[in-house]
């Protein structure tokens, strides 16, 4: 087995997640997907606290995840989403599946965690890497205080009026701030898809 | 645990927007990157060492799974659909009801919240004057339709609600094929907006 050589093989490793998936998904390569599971199993673990599972469910919920990531591996598109994005939303349905199951909902037996987490192609002319780029630069340099509005809101899973109540902020201020934040980055994404064309255009000035 | 704010329903119709918006839903894609990033970013929880031996044992006995989860049902219609509804629907079996030009297949339902619904309109069939409770949001997923309104193409969606009054018409050679997610009352208060401004942006 080259499982020790399959991460130094390549030049420039952008994302190891991404190599340890395709591993996982075409050779069922073990060593992967312990690094994977060291790595996000903790990570899952608080996001699920956070967001108001008890230990023993979010633990559950790892378990479940990794147990996903696993078996549909190959169901993963690099170009679709970032790995931890990838692993998130399997976790986050895994979540409301157990609740579901708890609240003994007058459903069918649906497996949702099955569902492929599907994310939108952007336009196809801007490269990913440079896209998942945009959105690290941004979110890096973003004020701590913004930042932890987008993590109750995503990750904690609070409303925005729950927010305005903790953080004694405005709910209409907690609105326009979340949304600025997601419209900032898609003007990034936007205009870095724009910057091959000025070569060829002539450029309108403003 | 607290109550999430998606439901099953609400989130299937989520991706299958997601998937077959063709522009793509740029903004659905940035809210998921920044999940992805938090979790990243994220302070560690401290993971109990059997939740990895238990894992190894679940990982052990899911391999069948696998296969059978492979196997897609070998119809064009089911083809068709996005593949996250495929998926879905790979174990189970859609009972249509029949009304005269339309046939309407209910997939989730939840007498508390909310309802998805796969529908399909004949060609040149209409869909009877009906009023909407709550909201519906409306996915084109193969045909088109029109009615007062406008003409909607694959891979758009509508949101109607109670003000709305219209009767859709399937396409003469098509007709239509779409995924209705429907919002209860409850809703309306509260999250109403929210949903709405999630699935227009």
């Amino acid at each position: 087995m080259d499982n020790t050589s399959i991460f130094k093989m390549k030049t420039k490793v952008k994302n190891p997640f991404i190599d340890a998936l395709k591993q996982i998904a075409a050779h069922q390569d073990k060593d992967s997907f312990k690094m994977i599971f060291d790595y996000f199993g903790p990570r899952l673990k608080s996001f699920l606290m956070s967001s108001g599972a008890e230990e023993s469910i979010a633990e559950e919920v790892v378990q479940e995840t990794m147990c996903v990531v696993w078996t549909k591996a190959d169901y993963y598109d690099p170009k679709m989403a970032s790995p931890s994005t990838w692993i998130y939303t399997i976790a986050r349905n895994k979540k409301i599946d157990i609740f579901r199951k708890s609240r003994k909902a007058v459903l069918e037996n649906i497996d949702i965690a099955i569902l492929p987490p599907i994310i939108p192609h952007l336009e196809e002319d801007i490269e990913h890497d440079q896209k998942f780029e945009i959105i690290n630069q941004y979110l890096n340099k973003l004020p701590k205080e913004q930042l932890g509005l987008l993590k109750m809101n995503f990750i904690e899973e609070k409303s925005h009026r729950e927010i305005a109540e903790i953080t004694k902020i405005p709910l209409g201020t907690i609105k326009s701030r979340i949304r600025l934040a997601i419209e900032k980055i898609r003007e990034r994404i936007e205009k870095d898809k724009e910057r091959p064309d000025l070569n060829n255009k002539t450029r309108s000035i403003n | 645990m607290t109550q999430p704010s998606v439901t099953v329903a609400r989130l299937l119709f989520q991706q299958c927007v997601a998937a077959s918006s063709k522009k793509g839903n740029s903004l659905e894609f940035i809210r998921n990157e920044i999940s992805g990033y938090l979790l990243e970013k994220i302070e560690l929880a401290k993971l109990n060492q059997n939740v990895w031996t238990k894992t190894l044992i679940s990982i052990s006995s899911s391999k069948k799974d696998k296969k059978v989860k492979k196997e897609m049902i070998p119809d064009p219609f089911y083809n068709n659909l996005p593949l996250v509804l495929q998926e879905f629907l790979s174990n189970k079996k859609v009972k249509w009801k029949n009304f005269s030009d339309v046939k309407i297949a209910e997939l989730i339902s939840s007498y508390e919240t909310d309802k998805l619904e796969l529908i399909h309109v004949m060609p040149g069939g209409s869909i009877p004057q009906h009023t909407h409770e709550g909201i519906e949001n409306f996915l084109v997923l193969h045909g088109s339709y029109s009615d007062k309104y406008g003409i909607y193409m694959e891979g758009s969606m509508q949101t109607r609600d109670e003000d709305h009054d219209h009767k859709p018409i399937g396409h003469p050679l098509t007709g239509c094929i779409g995924l209705a997610y429907t919002n209860g009352k409850i809703k309306f208060s509260g999250k109403f907006s929210k949903i709405l401004n999630f699935f227009t942006n």
